[in-house]
């Protein structure tokens, strides 16, 4: 909002003697401002309690899908993993918020405003708490770089994405478009982010957890035990759809990290602590 | 008790890596290390599309049987081979955790029915109380922290790659 009365006011203080030509400038100037601020107005983001409660809607959603897993003890531990990672990132202080969902589909979620989950069935193929962090931390990325709501903006809904920045719709309150705009944020889970996000967040994953002090080869060895399941295990489909092939991602993390992160490998993978967590699961 | 003690025997014994006997082939010409260091002593130049039984992983190293010789090599120079059972890559949680070894075949994929497929995300309905369930979990900084000293982890200074934004 501010910068867009700071784009108006500019277009309508400066440019006076440019446009002054034959009359001409005054209409087009008026023209310019429309334009200006309705693309503004386009273009405006959700504030971070906006993002929240939207997050926490597609979250609620997500829940409705496959219940939370009824294990204190491992819910606690992944939320432990997942808060320190996350404070080794540019939006430490969000409530950020894990949970391990109870069902046998192998995959993990990420919604807008800090919450992150994974099934059971992906934590039946993790073997340390380096490859757990791993996955969490790609999970963070998406929420760091605001992708589902990136994809809100471009998609379907765009126009109620646009209200809800400019106040129009109340974040709160049950607004039917804004339940609108959290069925849209729960598609997103069944078609997909785009590739390039999934690449970034794999980038950005792996350096978080190394900045957490974690082995930071956790995630592509996840990566590389799920090309060991059978691809036609059910438990994979969407996953496999919603993601850029495994191989494709293990390969572009190879040369990323043999350049960048072969000093952190000596990092520990808390094989150990793993395993006396989960081995408290009730 | 006893489901616990057998468990935690179960991961202890592949706590190194679930892969332990798994099949792997590697996907580009690599080499046979004597230790999981790049300047180690090469043993054997594996070609393209060698097999291989996988050991152990330690970080970016994969430590793995080659014909008579045992060795290390790049863990992204192999391919582990997909399994017809799908139980490969298995922690042992998945027995406690009751994860069906084929998973929802898809006869039994209903719409409507709770679960993360596709379609039942589609029509997925909210649960609050589940995600003020969740919101009960939550960890705060100083917790976190505190699990962080109690691992010996420490916070490092890395740079996002790529020239990372």
């Amino acid at each position: 909002m501010r910068n867009g009365l700071f784009i108006a006011s500019l277009l309508v203080s400066l440019p006076v003697a440019a446009f002054d030509l034959g009359g001409l400038g005054n209409i087009d100037l008026e023209k310019a401002v429309q334009v200006v601020q309705k693309v503004q107005k386009a273009n405006a983001d959700i504030n971070e309690s906006q993002e929240i409660d939207l997050g926490g809607g597609i979250a609620s959603n997500l829940l409705g899908a496959a219940p939370l897993w009824d294990n204190p003890p491992v819910q606690r531990y992944v939320n432990k993993v997942g808060r320190w990672l996350a404070l080794q990132t540019e939006r430490p202080d969000l409530p950020w918020q894990f949970g391990v969902l109870d069902d046998n589909d192998v995959n993990a979620f990420a919604a807008p405003g800090g919450y992150v989950f994974i099934t059971k069935g992906l934590l039946a193929h993790i073997n340390n708490e380096a490859e757990l962090a791993g996955v969490l931390a790609h999970e963070i990325s998406h929420v760091l770089r605001k992708h589902h709501l990136l994809a809100l903006k471009k998609g379907a809904r765009s126009e109620l994405m646009a209200d809800l920045a400019n106040d129009a719709i109340k974040s709160q309150g049950g607004d039917p478009r804004l339940s609108k705009l959290v069925s849209a944020g729960t598609d997103i889970y069944a078609r997909g982010l785009d590739k390039q996000d999934e690449y970034e967040a794999d980038r950005m994953g792996v350096v978080i957890a190394a900045r957490a002090g974690y082995d930071p080869y956790g995630l592509p060895a996840v990566l590389q035990t799920l090309q060991s399941i059978n691809p036609n295990d059910s438990n994979l489909a969407l996953m496999f759809k919603t993601h850029p092939a495994l191989g494709d991602r293990l390969s572009l993390l190879d040369g990323l990290m043999s350049e960048s992160l072969a000093d952190r490998e000596g990092q520990p993978d808390l094989a150990a602590r793993f395993v006396t967590e989960l081995s408290a699961a009730k | 008790m006893m489901k616990r003690l057998g468990l935690s025997l179960l991961l202890l014994a592949g706590s190194s890596s679930a892969w332990a006997g798994d099949a792997a082939y590697t996907i580009r010409a690599t080499e046979l290390k004597a230790k999981p260091y790049g300047d180690a002593q090469t043993l054997r130049a594996l070609p393209q599309r060698t097999k291989v039984e996988v050991l152990q992983r330690q970080s970016s190293w994969t430590q793995v049987k080659a014909g008579a010789t045992s060795g290390w090599v790049k863990m992204l120079s192999l391919q582990l081979e997909a399994s017809a059972t799908g139980r490969r890559g298995d922690n042992g949680l998945s027995a406690l955790f009751n994860v069906a070894a084929t998973g929802r075949g898809s006869s039994t994929v209903t719409t409507g029915v709770r679960g993360l497929s596709e379609e039942q995300l589609k029509n997925a309905q909210p649960n609050p109380q589940a995600l003020r369930a969740a919101k009960k979990y939550a960890v705060s900084r100083s917790e976190a922290e505190h699990f962080a000293d109690e691992g010996k982890l420490q916070a490092q200074d890395v740079s996002y790659l790529n020239g990372g934004r």
